[in-house]
């Protein structure tokens, strides 16, 4: 008898739980499926949303997050499932609608125009206006208000292409304030920013939760999420692993359930051991492609064989171009550079590789790739010119074949039919194995690697990490450029940060912490080392 | 002082319809699309015009209200001008081909059917229409003086309705929310998206905007050729490109630009009369000189701006949704 | 048993070859090539279709005699079929042209002023300078790649874009051309008689050497010559050289992708400056083989030749590939012969019309082509990357085996 009472009871109170719980879902998404030619996105999802709570949603690349939330926002039609707010059903057709019912999306690549003022951006789609002419004094008053309300400092008439990136964000949260917007999704919010930015915008999230807002984050970083979060809904491949509450989380349980195996966090490396310097460099300066001043103004550094060397810092502090000097992509107009005992500062592109140097390039698709060439033709991209593949002009095409099915057998590059499949309809992972198995192939003495693991799944991380682990331990250099906090705390022997276009601070990764990291990368902290006056010459190492 | 009056109005005259077009071409450019089918479009516009005029010629109405049946045959030529403009939209918005495919096509389809028809109108051999005695708006008696020579000469209803444009032109673009969401769409077609604006609805109206404008151009061109309509427009279409990167796809820019080059080619037309040019003495048919001199003049120019040319962001590049 | 077992291979083999067969078809269904092919003869077919439409509209009861006029002038007597040949030489060159900087990523619009230039290069030099064909085709090479080469220099160091200087450079080569022409009175000298303006270049009467040898054909007809010959075997040239040369490899990646050629240390500018300079010699051997053939002579006059422009045409409608062209080239005279002989009916600007159609649909069943493609591909990609994703974990046994305080 007693038994059927708990029973009873539990029923009650469980069923009483849920109700009230309902009651204080602002959204719900449910069993939402969404495709794409060829592949399911989002796979019968369900996630739920309480009024004022920070909900993050966690996945590794490729997992379906952005989908999910396009779909909320409108920018895409689910095949199946439907959205609920405050528990009636909607339909979000487009962004009006999703504005329409108060939501509002900042997304991972900024949605600003670079040739309009702040003010212009904010009020894109909105504009107060008198029979089609646009009402500018009114908009800004409103904008104004807001941005004192909620302390998002903005500069109204400022352009956008020449703001920061922290001002840029915050012109974006300011379009969802100005459109009332109270669920607000963000997008990898924090790709773009220092630790102390992050830090910043972690506070502007709970004040903007405490005013009443509901808050849906989309990251694969689990340091934030234990930040700031309230409850973490998981995603892996297009489904729903599980929604529990940050406080009964850890940080392994997460990773467990964001990639369905345990993950190591720290790269294993043995202690690093340099030998003698394979890449010089010396007060190069390089001019920068959007302003009269010097991109890369005085910056010297070295690197050693057998070593890892890590450039940090923020995006536009000028990392770009000093590789495109190194390269030889830019000009370098003053300074020197030394590969292996040969001055390069004036070397073709050609040959600075022929003297040993092999560089996989930032963007895979737009400089380290041909989309439309096959799998072959892209992997001797480097050597086409060499005895080895050509004869009197001619391709050798059978040299050319067996090249390229030795490095997809000895790379493991998978692709639909082999060499002869083309490049554009491999995946990110493999088309990036195929660029790092051309540039490690070739005969080098030092690679300079380039946000080598950017949009890759974990699985291609650990195995490009290993591949870079592999050419230091082989004795050759390795300069590596990289936005990735985590990458670059783990990775590298040595860690130099770039800011405004000089060196201001070199750190030992197993010493420093993300926060003195983040200090230098912002210029808040510099060592005095580095400073121009200090050094007459090439002295720093 | 009666030469350069001529002189004036001759360029004046030219320069109308290489400003339509050129303003045309940056409505579309501004919002996204590449319309190299300007020249066809403008040949549509003239053979429109022109056979509105033959057509009306033969009522009443050209007796009692000609500047009236001129307005319709602007009309006329803007409304089709529009609707052949349509077809290079849908092959580049819709289905994203590479503009300049569809545009090409477009061009040579144009002065091809213009011939076909006249024919079928005229009859055989006739290839062009002659524009009706009423079309200008004024007359210039035979010894006007320098101001009568400028204002009555040459003048038709196409030429206030070109400086309208051009004030129409500058406030839209950067005084009303059409303006600001146009331009959205031609650099940021992603951002504009986001905040629920139609990309496409957009850029199919940049495409028709600049469309009925090279419809008028073509009439403006026809009218100030002289002789009448003939199929061809002398590149006139290709020119507005030029004239509308040249003034920075800014309306002001644009015609400014756009009485320069008419400068250099009225000039190259009065090159016998003009006594202070040098004449080439020993130069047989010189004309061919001075023909040359507004193109050569042009790749100057481009050669001199391009590095501060700022062309909107996202133009030629068809929009995709699933591409995010 | 021996029969039996050899009859029984014999099976066997004829089995197999016949399986060898029809998957080589199904083969042939899957490479890239043949959906384009799909492509070009779907818009050869709507686009006489139109034509066809329009007859009925402008005069319907010799629409049908016009199409077939269309269809079948080309081949309705052997005259005919050498002028088909006759007219696709040049078209065959300006298609060449245009597809060959299609292939590296330009767009060629200059291939009538490049002519023009040629064709003059070449006059000057048999009337003139009294050389024979051989060397009068290259000096209109030369011309040609003269002419082509400026755009392109435009392009790569100052950043113009090519379209519109090739426009310009149409017309100040047509003007500099009449110019010169106009004032050198021993091309005009040379002339039939006639009025001022119809004033031309006789090349044939001045210099018997220059004239395009014609093998022995004359019997045949007048129009025959070296020239068509000439032209398919510069087409075989030109497609060796885009798909067997490391130049031809350096040229494509430009075309294909200026940033990532440059990382791997081609010479964008260099290349784009060469690709024009031999889609220009190739326009520029196209007006040799025009004016160099003893029919026609060079006007001075004030518009454009349309040969220039229907390379575009021609290129599009061979997919911009050498072979392809060929094929395109021949195809595209022998409507316009049959077009001629479509008069007085019809206006010969009817053919333009069908043209221009075939190419505007072209532009469609490319971007059909593509969308067949992409979805092709990705039901592929998203095979191969459910396979990738199970196999690409680490093969290191380590991580397999959960450690303690790993899980919770």
């Amino acid at each position: 008898m007693k038994i059927w009472f708990i029973i009873i009871i539990r029923i009650l109170v469980i069923t009483i739980e849920r109700t009230l719980k309902m009651s204080d879902y602002i959204i719900e998404m449910l069993n939402i499926t969404k495709e794409f030619p060829g592949i399911i996105a989002n796979d019968d999802i369900s996630l739920q949303l309480r009024k004022g709570e920070i909900h993050a949603l966690l996945g590794e690349n490729g997992a379906g997050k952005s989908t999910l939330m396009s779909v909320l926002f409108g920018l895409y039609q689910p095949e199946k499932g439907t959205i609920k707010k405050n528990g009636e059903v909607v339909h979000i057709k487009n962004p009006n609608d999703a504005n329409d019912l108060g939501i509002g999306m900042v997304h991972q690549h900024f949605m600003l125009v670079d040739v309009f003022t702040v003010l212009e951006n904010i009020i894109l789609g909105i504009e107060p206006n008198q029979l089609g002419f646009i009402k500018k004094k009114e908009a800004r008053d409103k904008v104004m208000v807001l941005s004192k309300k909620y302390g998002l400092l903005v500069d109204p008439n400022a352009y956008v292409k020449d703001i920061t990136v922290g001002m840029q964000q915050r012109v974006e949260i300011l379009k969802m304030l100005y459109r009332e917007n109270d669920i607000l999704i963000f997008d990898e919010p924090t790709a773009v920013l220092t630790p102390q930015e992050i830090d910043e915008l972690m506070m502007i999230m709970r004040n903007l939760a405490k005013e009443g807002k509901s808050i849906l984050f989309i990251t694969h970083k689990l340091n934030e999420i234990m930040a700031v979060a309230d409850r973490v809904t998981v995603l892996r491949k297009g489904k729903c692993v599980a929604t529990i509450d940050v406080k009964d989380a850890t940080k392994e349980k997460l990773s467990l359930m964001m990639v369905g195996r345990s993950v190591n966090f720290n790269i294993e490396k043995e202690i690093s051991n340099p030998k003698e310097v394979v890449l010089s460099a010396r007060n190069l300066v390089i001019k920068s492609s959007s302003s009269k001043k010097m991109a890369v103004n005085d910056v010297s550094f070295d690197v050693h064989r057998g070593e890892i060397v890590c450039i940090a810092g923020i995006d536009g502090n000028g990392q770009t171009e000093l590789v495109h000097g190194v390269t030889g992509l830019d000009e370098i107009v003053s300074g020197q550079l030394i590969l292996d005992g040969h001055d390069i500062t004036h070397a073709s592109v050609r040959n600075r590789s022929k003297l040993g140097m092999s560089h996989i390039a930032e963007d895979r698709h737009k400089h380290g790739l041909i989309l439309d060439y096959s799998l072959e033709e892209n992997l001797v991209l480097q050597r086409y010119w060499q005895p080895e593949f050509q004869n009197k002009g001619f391709i050798r095409k059978n040299a050319v074949r067996s090249y390229s099915d030795d490095l997809i057998a000895k790379y493991d590059i998978r692709s639909g039919q082999g060499s002869i499949t083309t490049v554009r309809s491999m995946s990110g992972g493999n088309q990036q194995k195929a660029i790092v198995a051309r540039e490690v192939d070739k005969k080098h003495e030092v690679l300079i690697a380039v946000q080598p693991t950017r949009g890759l799944d974990i699985g291609a991380i650990e195995y490009i990490h290993k591949q870079l682990i592999a050419e230091r331990d082989k004795g050759f250099g390795v300069l590596l450029i990289s936005l990735e906090l985590d990458e670059v705390m783990d990775l590298p022997d040595r860690i130099l940060v770039i800011y405004e276009g000089r060196i201001v601070g070199e750190l030992d990764p197993k010493k420093t912490t993300f926060q003195e990291l983040g200090l230098y990368m912002s210029g808040a902290k510099r060592d005095p080392k580095f400073e121009p006056s200090a050094d007459q010459g090439a002295t720093q190492q | 002082m009666n030469v350069l009056g001529d002189l004036i109005s001759s360029m004046i005259a030219f320069a109308v319809p290489l400003i339509l077009v050129a303003l045309g071409a940056m409505f579309s450019e501004r919002s996204g699309t590449i319309n190299i089918a300007l020249e066809g479009i403008m040949i549509i516009g003239g053979l429109v015009a022109s056979l509105i005029f033959k057509f009306l010629n033969e009522s009443q109405l050209a007796v009692t209200a000609p500047q009236l049946c001129v307005l319709i045959g602007v009309l006329g030529a803007a409304i089709v001008g529009s609707l052949y403009s349509f077809f290079l939209a849908f092959a580049s918005i819709r289905l994203k081909a590479d503009q300049t495919i569809g545009g090409t096509a477009l061009n040579m389809l144009a002065p091809a059917l213009a011939i076909v028809v006249t024919w079928a109108i005229q009859g055989q051999g006739q290839t062009a229409i002659y524009t009706p005695n009423w079309v200008p708006l004024a007359i210039a008696p035979i010894d006007a003086n320098f101001l009568e020579r400028i204002f009555l000469k040459s003048m038709y209803l196409t030429t206030p309705i070109c400086i309208l444009v051009i004030v129409a032109a500058t406030i839209i673009i950067y005084k009303t929310k059409f303006g600001l969401r146009l331009r959205s769409c031609g650099e940021n077609p992603a951002a504009a998206d986001s905040v629920g604006i139609n990309v496409y609805k957009m850029r199919y109206t940049g495409v028709m905007i600049s469309g009925a404008l090279a419809g008028i151009g073509g009439v403006a061109f026809t009218l100030a050729a002289g002789s009448g309509f003939a199929s061809t427009v002398a590149g006139y279409g290709f020119l507005a490109l030029a004239v509308m990167i040249f003034g920075n796809w800014q309306p002001l820019k644009i015609a400014f630009a756009a009485l320069l080059f008419a400068f250099f080619k009225s000039l190259s037309g009065m090159s016998g009369s003009i006594p202070f040019l040098p004449s080439f003495e020993n130069v047989k048919e010189s004309l061919y000189i001075y023909l040359m001199i507004p193109y050569i003049v042009t790749m100057i120019i481009l050669a001199l701006t391009s590095k501060k040319s700022r062309a909107p962001k996202a133009e030629g590049i068809p929009y995709d949704k699933g591409s995010r | 048993m021996k029969t039996s077992n050899f009859f029984s291979q014999v099976m066997s083999s004829i089995g197999k070859f016949f399986i060898k067969m029809w998957n080589g078809i199904l083969n042939l269904r899957k490479k890239r090539g043949f959906n384009s092919i799909l492509a070009s003869l779907f818009s050869i077919v709507i686009g006489i279709v139109i034509g066809l439409l329009l007859m009925l509209i402008i005069k319907p009861k010799d629409a049908f005699y016009g199409l077939a006029m269309m269809l079948s002038g080309g081949v309705s007597n052997i005259s005919n079929i050498f002028q088909v040949l006759y007219t696709a030489a040049p078209l065959l060159m300006t298609g060449l042209a245009v597809g060959f900087a299609f292939k590296t990523g330009l767009f060629n619009i200059g291939a009538a002023g490049q002519y023009t230039v040629g064709a003059f290069f070449a006059i000057f030099g048999a009337v003139i300078f009294k050389l024979p064909w051989y060397l009068d085709i290259l000096l209109a090479a030369l011309g040609g790649a003269l002419w082509g080469a400026i755009p392109g220099l435009f392009k790569a160091f100052l950043n113009v874009n090519e379209v519109i200087t090739s426009i310009m450079f149409n017309w100040i080569g047509l003007f500099a051309v009449d110019l010169i022409i106009a004032n050198t009175p021993r091309l005009l000298d040379t002339y039939y008689g006639g009025a001022d303006q119809s004033r031309a270049v006789n090349v044939a009467g001045v210099n018997p050497g220059a004239k395009l040898p014609s093998l022995g054909m004359e019997s045949l007809s007048p129009y025959m010559n070296v020239g068509i010959f000439i032209a398919i075997i510069l087409a075989i040239v030109m497609f060796i050289i885009l798909n067997k040369t490391t130049f031809g490899y350096e040229l494509k990646a430009c075309g294909y992708n200026k940033e990532s050629s440059k990382y791997a240390g081609i010479n964008a500018k260099r290349n784009i400056v060469l690709s024009m300079a031999i889609s220009g010699a190739l326009a520029g051997i196209g007006g040799a083989l025009t004016y160099l053939a003893g029919t026609s002579q060079m006007q001075v006059t004030k518009s454009i030749s349309p040969i220039g422009f229907n390379g575009i045409p021609v290129a599009l409608l061979g997919m911009s590939n050498p072979i392809g062209i060929i094929f395109s080239a021949l195809f595209i005279a022998y409507i316009q012969i049959g077009g001629n002989a479509m008069q007085p009916e019809f206006a010969t600007e009817v053919i333009d019309i069908v043209i221009s159609v075939i190419i505007y649909l072209s532009a469609f069943s490319l971007v059909f082509k593509q969308a067949i493609d992409k979805y092709l591909l990705n039901r592929n990609r998203k095979q191969k990357d459910l396979e990738l994703a199970e196999e690409n974990k680490p093969k290191a046994p380590a991580v397999e085996t959960p450690k303690e305080g790993d899980l919770q």
